[in-house]
């Protein structure tokens, strides 16, 4: 356990046996393995003509090799797919933003400072995690129609700047919540308010919860598809995922191939997203060095 | 909520008289500014709907024609007539104790495993992480039928030793694990949460631990566990409250019947169907407020008894 | 909403709302008086199509504007129902022969008698097909493809497990000897003569029909009872024993989709679905497939009946809904516009127009235009419209189905079917 991944270049240490490591590099790709299956599947899925995805098969290979769901995929719709890659990017950067500026600003509030009827406001705000979203969807809908906001992105961002989504809040007081409190209280005895101590103490030492909340963000944003389906109705402001979910056709013609074309496609951003905060979430207690 | 208000420096010291910013740091004026965002959201935006939802859970309300006031009746419904009530409550909760504990142990295990120097590190976290990004998309339906129906992928392997499977994703008797497996299957977020919970403990309490001679388990259980309490809770009840509120896996795999056999009739899908299948949106908001009582009284529990296994540093 | 005030005095006070909306570029335009919203679910060719047609009335009609959406199937219900909710519906939707007597009966759509012989000139369509979107006495939609149930099967399996397939006029009797002959023959693992059809509505309202039943009557109670359901569970129960039809497990892979059909998964030879899937399922089909009517009673009345694939109907709080109506017409009742849509929603009612599209058609459509042409001894009148709580029977028939599939005795499982549906019918 001491040898945590910062601190020395990851790697065979000396006393480590050559063996050991092949062992659990062994282990570890065969549960890759499983792990990918289904995404090498979809792949495979994305290269196969239609007649030859469903039949029965479980062979990864495809029959047939063909590129031509990019194709279709990518054009198929009155509107390319590089329009809803836009859009979704878009949507998922502002409200990334959002929310890891509201939900710090909130959590701080609640882990770090008191105030009259903290405990109440705090059930209330876990309370908003668990009623079904199917129940406040037509309500939400009136509430945004008389707002004028359907069919614009504003139901989709504008609510991360006031920090709806109760997760994030949650997460970052518990993170929050762990960081030592002799700081605050020498921060205070300097005088710095309340601001500065946000600022200047617990975001600079809170770099891995806040990276974890921005890939979230980021790839849940991505993922919405309930929100958007409600809220868009313009194709040329769609996002991925309803662009996705437009090739579908349960009761008539579909495009499988081009589902699968698109969908291999639509995780690059993402998975990108992804290494690129890990290493954020990884590193960025290093920088920090963090003692006590 | 419970627990929660206890040992805060800030708050105990006494305001100097006469200083406003000292009034204001230490009282209110503080608390409810940084509050201020979240509260604006909460009541111009979230708290309209919620209620709007609970009026609605008395009326007789078919999404087309203007709401009905019925008093209880969707109330007293549920208590009394209504199997598919049942079943679903059974599906749910089913799925809740298998999914949730399996799910959390194979994250932070992962977590642990990833936290240490293997060479590949960044490649094997992201490859692990993959399932995750693929959430709700439609492509999983497809892609669990590839493992688990009659010909799939799992009755392959088991045919080579001689062992005929059924067909698991649509037998009324396994239908509900295939979606625990596909429920563990995407355990990334937990995962990175339990990270950077461990990216935060501080380095030298190992160095110091290691000086001391402690062995590596004793270290685990002394100084690992502990301080990562915080984040187990954290991933036990949101993990749990999701499990709870489960919809996607099962409207994409059995695309929304529930099925077969209501076996995989989540009830968060059993009210969707009420809403938007049958017409039956009050129904449906008595159904919602149902569960959210259920739940908060699960993570009342989960608050009381964190008193006494989570540890803050305070 | 007492949150709105509050939330508009919110946003809008810190400017948050006025900064965002401009950033990002999107304002609604604001309602004219000539615009209309176009909303429909499927594919992407229909999408073009429809799109190219509208585009096509636009040009022809001068200030008139029309916006569209699409969306999949099951997309397309909860979005419709919010907005209908919301008091935003589009003015002119694709509706559901099923969810027609939903949507018309609660008023979200409205009669069109009134336009008859003005702006919809759709008298060519005939009366049958006018009842069949109507809903107590009142028109309600306009037939955008003519539809009916099918058997769908691949002749080259039945050809090599040494049987001959399903054809116009075969009795259930034979049927069933045909698919355990199919069993005896076949040597392809994991493989059946056909999907198991006892949870599905259509094939049991058609079977019930052809007995002298049916499935709901005029006053809207069901019209047939635990025997008659029983025999139908038993009927498949003897399938499924002679190794006829899929075992449960597989058949509960069917979720009557497309691509979920045992027929697409390589279980079964023959499906049943509606004629106007026949396109789609033969594009996810190697095998060459071909299409005839379900079996029937010997000696028994025809059960079959033709629906509408879809309908177009107008809103009730369309602003324009003679504009809607107009533009309604054009794609059905006019060359222009009837020949961008095709048959891409199935065979179009107005006789004109099928001819005008005749010489047009691909080899697999022509199969289905074939087939709807020679249903015509097989079909029986249109039943009477389907209570309110149908489409919950039809998931419980499923439901029941599967339960006797996997155990529950026929007998039993019609007893359990019938006291359901009824309890279901009477909270309606």
């Amino acid at each position: 356990m001491n040898d945590a991944a910062h601190a020395a270049p990851p790697g065979d240490t000396p006393e480590r046996p050559i063996l050991h490591s092949v062992l659990i590099h062994s282990a570890l790709i065969g549960v890759s393995f499983l792990m990918l299956y289904p995404l090498l599947w979809m792949v495979s899925g994305s290269v196969r003509p239609a007649d030859d995805m469903f039949g029965g098969q479980t062979s990864l290979i495809p029959s047939q090799v063909t590129l031509q769901a990019y194709k279709t995929g990518w054009f198929g719709l009155q509107v390319s797919f590089g329009t809803f890659f836009l859009n979704s990017l878009a949507i998922s950067v502002l409200a990334t933003i959002g929310n890891v500026m509201a939900a710090s600003v909130t959590a701080f509030a609640f882990s770090r400072l008191e105030f009259f009827g903290k405990s109440f406001w705090f059930a209330l705000m876990l309370g908003t995690l668990m009623l079904p979203y199917h129940v406040t969807l037509i309500p939400q809908y009136v509430l945004f129609l008389k707002m004028d906001w359907v069919n614009t992105w504003l139901p989709l961002v504008v609510p991360k700047y006031f920090a709806v989504d109760a997760f994030f809040i949650f997460l970052m007081v518990q993170f929050f919540r762990g960081l030592p409190r002799e700081l605050d209280e020498a921060a205070m005895m300097d005088g710095c308010s309340a601001w500065r101590i946000y600022w200047k103490i617990v975001l600079p030492l809170s770099l891995p919860v806040l990276a974890t909340a921005a890939i979230f963000s980021f790839i849940w944003t991505w993922e919405d598809f309930f929100g958007p389906l409600i809220y868009l109705g313009d194709i040329h402001s769609y996002t991925v995922q309803i662009g996705l979910r437009s090739l579908i056709d349960s009761s008539g013609t579909s495009d499988w191939g081009a589902l699968f074309a698109m969908s291999v496609l639509s995780l690059i951003p993402i998975f990108l997203i992804f290494l690129f905060f890990q290493r954020l979430l990884i590193e960025g207690i290093a920088t920090t060095g963090m003692k006590r | 909520m419970v627990s929660f208000t206890a040992g805060d420096a800030v708050a105990r010291r006494p305001a100097k008289p006469g200083r406003l910013s000292r009034f204001f740091f230490a009282g209110n004026g503080a608390g409810y500014m940084f509050l201020a965002p979240w509260l604006i959201g909460f009541l111009g935006l979230t708290l309209g709907p919620a209620l709007a939802s609970l009026y609605l859970s008395f009326t007789d309300y078919d999404l087309l024609q203007s709401p009905r006031f019925v008093g209880m009746d969707n109330y007293v419904r549920m208590a009394t007539g209504d199997a598919k009530f049942a079943a679903a409550m059974k599906v749910t909760f089913i799925y809740v104790i298998l999914s949730v504990p399996l799910k959390l142990i194979f994250a932070l295990a992962l977590a642990m495993a990833f936290n240490r120097g293997i060479k590949g590190l960044p490649f094997y976290r992201a490859v692990f992480y993959l399932p995750s990004l693929l959430g709700g998309s439609v492509a999983i339906a497809v892609l669990w039928r590839q493992l688990f129906a009659a010909d799939g992928l799992v009755n392959s392997v088991l045919s080579v030793f001689g062992i005929d499977g059924p067909s698991w994703i649509s037998n009324p008797n396994y239908s509900l694990y295939t979606l625990v497996v596909l429920s563990v299957w995407q355990f990334g977020s937990p995962m990175i949460i339990f990270l950077a919970g461990l990216r935060q403990i501080p380095q030298d309490m190992y160095e110091a631990a290691n000086m001391d001679g402690a062995s590596k388990a004793r270290q685990f259980f002394r100084i690992t566990l502990p301080l990562l309490t915080p984040v187990i809770f954290f991933n036990f009840v949101i993990q749990t409250i999701d499990a709870f509120k489960a919809f996607t896996p099962s409207f994409i795999i059995s695309a929304g019947t529930g099925g077969p056999i209501n076996s995989t009739l989540f009830y968060t899908l059993y009210l969707y169907q009420e809403a938007f299948g049958f017409f039956r949106m009050g129904y449906a908001s008595a159904l919602a407020w149902v569960l959210v009582l259920i739940i908060a009284v699960f993570t009342a529990f989960s608050f009381l008894t964190a008193r006494y296994w989570v540890h803050y540093d305070e | 909403m007492s949150a709105y005030s509050v939330s508009r005095r919110g946003l809008l006070g810190a400017g948050a709302g006025i900064a965002a909306a401009s950033l990002l570029g999107l304002r609604p335009a604001a309602a004219q008086q000539k615009d209309i919203r176009v909303f429909w679910w499927g594919s992407q060719e229909r999408a073009d199509r429809t799109n190219r047609a509208v585009d096509a009335y636009k040009k022809a009609n001068a200030g008139i504007d029309a916006k569209t959406e699409f969306a999949g199937w099951s997309d397309y219900w909860p979005r419709l129902a919010t907005r209908v909710a919301g008091r935003n519906a589009p003015d002119l939707l694709q509706m559901d022969y099923r969810y027609m007597f939903e949507y018309a009966r609660r008023g979200a759509i409205v009669p069109l008698d009134q336009y008859l012989g003005n702006a919809l000139k759709i008298e060519d369509f005939g009366k049958a097909n006018l009842e069949s979107c109507s809903v107590d006495g009142k028109l309600y939609g306009i037939n955008l493809g003519v539809n009916s149930s099918c058997a769908v099967f691949d002749p080259a399996a039945w050809e090599a497990a040494g049987v001959a397939p399903l054809a116009f006029g075969n009795s259930w009797d034979e049927f069933v000897s045909k698919c355990a002959a199919f069993a005896k023959g076949n040597k392809r693992k994991k493989f059946y003569a056909t999907m198991d059809a006892s949870g599905h509505e259509p094939g049991f309202e058609l079977w019930l029909v052809q007995n002298g039943r049916a499935l709901y009557g005029e006053d809207g109670k069901l019209a047939f009872d635990e025997k008659d359901a029983g025999n139908w569970f038993k009927l498949w129960a003897e399938l499924r024993k002679s190794g006829g039809c899929v075992p449960p497990d597989v058949q509960a892979l069917d979720k009557s989709t497309l691509d979920t059909s045992t027929l697409t998964l390589g279980y079964a030879a023959t499906a049943f679905p509606h004629s106007n899937q026949f396109v789609g399922l033969q594009q996810l089909n190697k095998a060459k497939l071909d299409i005839t009517a379900f079996p029937v009673t010997a000696g028994g009345k025809p059960g079959q009946y033709l629906k509408p694939s879809q309908m177009w109907s107008i809103a009730s709080d369309s602003k324009n809904p003679e504009i809607a109506v107009k533009l309604a017409n054009f794609t059905v009742a006019e060359a222009a516009g009837a020949k961008i849509l095709g048959v891409e929603r199935g065979v179009p009612a107005s006789s004109g127009m099928r001819e005008l599209l005749g010489p047009d058609l691909d080899e697999v459509s022509k199969k289905v235009v074939d087939y709807i042409g020679k249903l015509g001894p097989y079909t029986a009148k249109l039943p009477p419209s389907p209570p309110k709580g149908a489409g919950e029977v039809a998931f419980v028939l499923e439901r029941v189905s599967q339960e006797v599939a996997f155990g529950v005795s026929p007998e039993e499982g019609g007893k359990k079917f019938v006291t359901e549906a009824a309890s279901i019918l009477k909270r309606g």
